[in-house]
């Protein structure tokens, strides 16, 4: 006779019985198939074939397990004090916890997917919203920042943010008297400051800081002392705070740094403290005190207004109450200094955040198109894991129909399944956390520096990461319990009587998947065009010719005491002899001077030429160059000459120009010989006034307003005609990176007073401003675009394995009849790319709508690029395609013998 | 005919007959598993079949529910058996359950037949 109590136990393992319970359980079961068995063998059936025949009443699935889990005997109250009534509530919730474990335990594919998505989403999510929350919305750490606000002076003409910005000291005097609506005013400005030491001089970025700045923000000194009103007093002993960044950069963090007396401009200035890295008022490595007074002002009209004001707001006062305030006052002013004031002025207050947006709005607008991005991954996360429950939910049915049936309530089930979709959740928000950790460290090292306010500090947000996983709780939650109330909605003996035989499917969630698979598939395909664009964008500007040769160039902007090189005398004093050092250096091809740092153009200036009329300005760029600078830039020349060693020693007033300069103004003739006058130089002191140039040069043109920009007029003449060039610039046949001691060198032994402020190569230079930003852009997109292709994959595999796992059946029937492997393939792999092509279909549509946010940042590729839109089409559709295949060769595998056996 | 609650009707419906059946079967004398099993084939003509993985299950249920009330009876010369006896809560279950379904098979004796009456 068979040991069938070794069947029967087996069955019952999963379940919580009791060891007497279940021996019962085994004995009567037990017995039941013995006397089963010895009827058969009554009937002349033999031994082998009535074991089998016994046992053939236990149906596959274990379904006597499932119908006595639900019961209460399979649930044995823990060993808690009789009576006490929260006990049954938590071992309820414990149990529940411990079979969800071993459901998903016992399900890898699905909870490890699930996971992995979810995560993915969540940390994404998360990492992309820190770096926005803590650049563009909160980057400053003070706690009253929403009250700090500055005011500009609007010519009702302008654009609407734009206007002046900085003030005389007159007008922060007045409004700090007068005014009404703030708590404190506080002024500041930059300034170079030169840091004399015993080799030679560096650069600091130095603030004028006026009383009570350090109260206004109310952060201590991490070391040391901020300034006290005593310090701001003419006659104290002269004092300054030092920046974190600086400290650390300059003294490697050496606290013993303090107190010491630094020659800082010619003045001994003693340190008296070191701010905490938060600290980054007006963007300074050095702070120093200054008590503006209204007798700077006295007499002297033109004093520049240089002075950015920042008010604290009184608690209650509105931005438009203080503009109220500070028009009274600046009306007033006007009078006084009308040259100050454009017609019919307005004052804007505005919040000191939105001085920084603007700032570094390029970037920002990055910033929130990988937001965007990162929304739709997350979407896409979310709907995938939506599709992986969907279909959970239909495998289940039965079994939630069963246990219906054999007495579990509706909210034993929900409660159940609430208790699934929180472990999934919980363990998607580990991955997530982690994923956020990892994805904010590799971010912060790949978001260039130069492009974020010094003040942000970027860190983990964490009421983007309470909501992120929020959403993937309601997402695991609500498409986790589709099951219980589908079981609760369904005739429940249905999943019974068709046991499975599921020709159509059966489910009526069938729609709300394939919507998912397509709305998936279009939101992918979002994300591939936006990367794609973006890719295309970033090849096109760095394929871009800018018209010169970036390569192997050293260049540095100097630092000089503004006293000593006033004039034209003491700069080219200064100059000629440190260009003429820098040529003899070995290795080095060609040494020149200018006014602006390539490829940018320098200042705009109205213009006149010689014998011609027009109505409106003409404009264009002008910058001061030495002779070799179009050599050392390989500027190509189009017609007539460069300058001359001549033409510079001899300070002559010899013009070149651009191409776009010629096209503009000389369209039909040569401009060689003719004669332009600039507006601006009328203002620069040291300059002949009203002095006409003389064409003698074309050159080739040089993106002078930036890669995304037209060509813009321009002209160049001799440095020497002025004292304000301060690019030096060295091409050398070796790396130039190397270059830094021996210009650095040269420099000092002509004059040890002058500082090298940012050296380096012209190339890092360009890639740092031109192309970072979009570089960053790009890669980011392109991280989402692959992660969201491989969510999308997952789900159209998923759903179609799912499918045709249900159609199994019915492949059989059709195959029995005659339908052939590659029918049966075609089947499969049409029914998943009507799901694909119609998501694409939708993607291109809502793509051409989205892609417009891109249109700001795109150079040299069109929004609606064909190119993009083919390729990433055709990768989406090859890979779905793929997912497709992989489940549609198994179904054409199908032996119909089996299928038709299967149930 | 009595009325008849039509949630319980319903309910009755979705639930199947197989609690009337066992309730029945056990309301004339105490039966064991295998012999209630084989009594519903039989009497059914084979038309209902209880598997053993859904038999037991349901009498350990309505064990819970105290509706029936196993217990061990052990005779000479052979294995101690379980066998079940209806309670006197299952008894007043069963007399509704009775009641539900001779109302529904009147109810649709009166719709079909009437046709041809």
């Amino acid at each position: 006779m068979p040991d069938w109590a070794q069947h029967v136990r087996t069955r019952l393992s999963q379940l919580r019985l009791s060891p007497t319970r279940e021996a019962e359980i085994v004995e009567e079961l037990s017995q039941h198939l013995d006397d089963r068995w010895r009827e058969l063998i009554a009937a002349g059936v033999s031994s082998d074939e009535a074991t089998w025949l016994a046992l053939a009443d236990f149906r596959d699935g274990n379904v006597l397990a499932q119908y006595i889990e639900p019961l209460r005997e399979a649930h044995p109250p823990a060993s808690v004090t009789p009576g006490a009534p929260s006990g049954h509530w938590l071992s309820g919730v414990w149990h529940d916890l411990r079979y969800a474990l071993r459901t998903l335990w016992r399900s890898p594919g699905f909870t490890v997917v699930s996971i992995v998505t979810l995560g993915l989403g969540i940390g994404a999510a998360t990492a992309i919203f820190s770096v926005v929350y803590n650049v563009m919305l909160v980057p400053f750490p003070e706690k009253e920042v929403d009250r700090m606000v500055f005011a500009r002076i609007r010519n009702p003409q302008q654009s609407p943010e734009s206007g002046r910005q900085g003030y005389t000291a007159t007008e922060f005097l007045e409004f700090t008297e007068n005014s009404h609506s703030f708590d404190g005013i506080i002024a500041a400005t930059g300034e170079v400051v030169l840091y004399k030491h015993g080799e030679g001089t560096e650069r600091l970025n130095g603030a004028l800081v006026t009383p009570g700045t350090f109260e206004f923000f109310g952060m201590p000194a991490l070391h040391g002392r901020v300034m006290q009103p005593s310090d701001y007093e003419p006659g104290a002993p002269p004092v300054v705070v030092l920046g974190h960044t600086a400290w650390m950069t300059r003294f490697n963090g050496d606290p013993s740094v303090l107190n010491r007396t630094f020659v800082l401009n010619g003045t001994a200035r003693t340190l008296i403290g070191i701010m905490p890295p938060r600290f980054g008022w007006y963007g300074a490595d050095v702070w120093i005190p200054e008590k503006l007074r209204r007798e700077a002002n006295a007499g002297f009209a033109d004093a520049p207004p240089r002075w950015f004001l920042l008010g604290l707001l009184r608690r209650g006062v509105s931005a438009q109450q203080a503009e109220a305030d500070l028009t009274i006052i600046t009306r007033s002013l006007a009078k006084t200094f009308p040259q100050l004031y454009p017609a019919n002025f307005t004052v804007q207050v505005r919040k000191r955040l939105d001085a920084v947006v603007g700032r570094y709005r390029p970037f920002a607008a990055m910033l929130y198109t990988v937001l965007a991005a990162v929304g739709l991954l997350l979407l896409i996360a979310c709907s995938n894991v939506a599709n992986l429950m969907l279909v959970r939910a239909t495998v289940r049915e039965k079994e939630f129909a069963l246990r219906t049936i054999l007495g579990a309530g509706r909210t034993r089930l929900v409660r159940l399944l609430m208790v699934e979709g929180l472990v999934l959740a919980i363990a998607a928000a580990m991955l997530g956390i982690f994923v956020a950790w990892g994805g904010l460290k590799s971010l912060v090292a790949a978001i260039p520096p130069n492009l974020v306010p010094a003040q942000a500090v970027i860190e983990l947000n964490t009421p983007v990461l309470a909501f992120t996983l929020g959403v993937a709780i309601l997402t695991t939650l609500f498409f986790g319990l589709a099951p219980a109330l589908q079981a609760s909605w369904r005739d429940l003996s249905d999943p019974l009587r068709d046991s499975g035989k599921g020709v159509s499917g059966g489910f009526r969630g069938k729609w709300l998947r394939d919507a998912f698979v397509v709305m998936e598939v279009a939101l992918s395909l979002t994300l591939l065009i936006g990367a794609g664009l973006l890719m295309r964008s970033f090849v096109a500007q760095r394929q871009l010719d800018l018209g010169l040769r970036a390569d192997h160039v050293f260049r540095t902007v100097l630092a000089v005491p503004e006293d000593r090189y006033k004039t034209v005398d003491e700069a080219t004093r200064f100059f000629r002899p440190v260009l003429a050092r820098l040529k003899a250096l070995p290795g080095v091809a060609g040494a020149a001077a200018s006014s602006s740092i390539p490829p940018y153009g320098g200042a705009e200036s109205k213009i006149e030429i010689a014998g011609k009329t027009h109505a409106g300005d003409w404009q264009t760029r002008f910058q001061y160059v030495s002779e070799e600078y179009f050599r050392v830039l390989r500027i190509e020349l189009a017609e007539g000459r460069t300058f001359s060693e001549a033409d510079l020693d001899g300070a002559r007033k010899v013009a070149v120009v651009n191409k776009t300069f010629k096209q503009k103004y000389f369209p039909n003739e040569s401009p060689i010989g003719q004669r332009v006058r600039l507006g601006m130089l009328k203002r620069a002191a040291d300059v002949e006034q009203d002095a006409w140039f003389e064409i003698v040069g074309v050159m080739a043109d040089v993106r002078n307003g930036g890669p995304n920009v037209q060509f813009e007029p321009e002209v160049w003449i001799p440095y020497t005609l002025t004292a304000s060039a301060r690019v030096l610039m060295v091409r050398t046949s070796q790396d130039p990176g190397t270059m830094m001691k021996a210009v650095r060198q040269e420099v000092w032994a002509t004059d040890s007073g002058v500082a090298l402020s940012i050296p380096g190569t012209l190339e890092d230079f360009i890639s740092e401003a031109l192309y970072a930003g979009p570089r960053f852009g790009f890669l980011v997109m392109t991280i989402f675009g692959c992660i969201g292709l491989i969510l999308v994959t997952v789900g159209v595999y998923s759903v179609l394995a799912y499918s045709t796992a249900q159609k199994t059946h019915e492949i059989g029937i059709r195959m029995a009849l005659g339908a052939e492997g590659p029918a049966v393939l075609g089947m499969v792999v049409g029914a998943g790319l009507r799901l694909v092509v119609a998501g694409i279909a939708i993607g291109i549509a809502v793509s051409l709508v989205l892609v417009r946010i891109l249109e700001t940042q795109l150079v040299g590729v069109s929004v609606y690029d064909p190119p993009t839109l083919v390729a990433t089409t055709l990768l989406l559709t090859i890979t779905a395609a793929i997912a497709c295949w992989i489940p549609a060769r198994r179904a054409a595998r199908v032996d119909p013998m089996v299928a038709l056996r299967y149930e | 005919m009595a009325d008849i609650d039509t949630h319980a009707l319903d309910r009755e419906l979705k639930r199947g007959s197989a609690e009337l059946l066992i309730l029945s079967l056990l309301d004339a004398r105490p039966r064991h598993g295998y012999e209630l099993s084989k009594l519903i084939h039989t009497r059914s003509g084979g038309q209902l079949t209880f598997h053993i993985d859904s038999l037991y299950p349901l009498l350990y249920r309505l064990e819970e529910r105290g509706w029936i009330k196993g217990a061990w009876v052990e005779k000479p010369e052979e294995r101690r058996r379980r066998f079940y006896k209806v309670t006197a809560e299952g008894r007043r279950v069963l007399a509704q359950q009775r009641k539900t379904w001779a109302a529904f098979v009147e109810a649709v004796r009166r719709v079909t037949g009437d046709e041809h009456a």
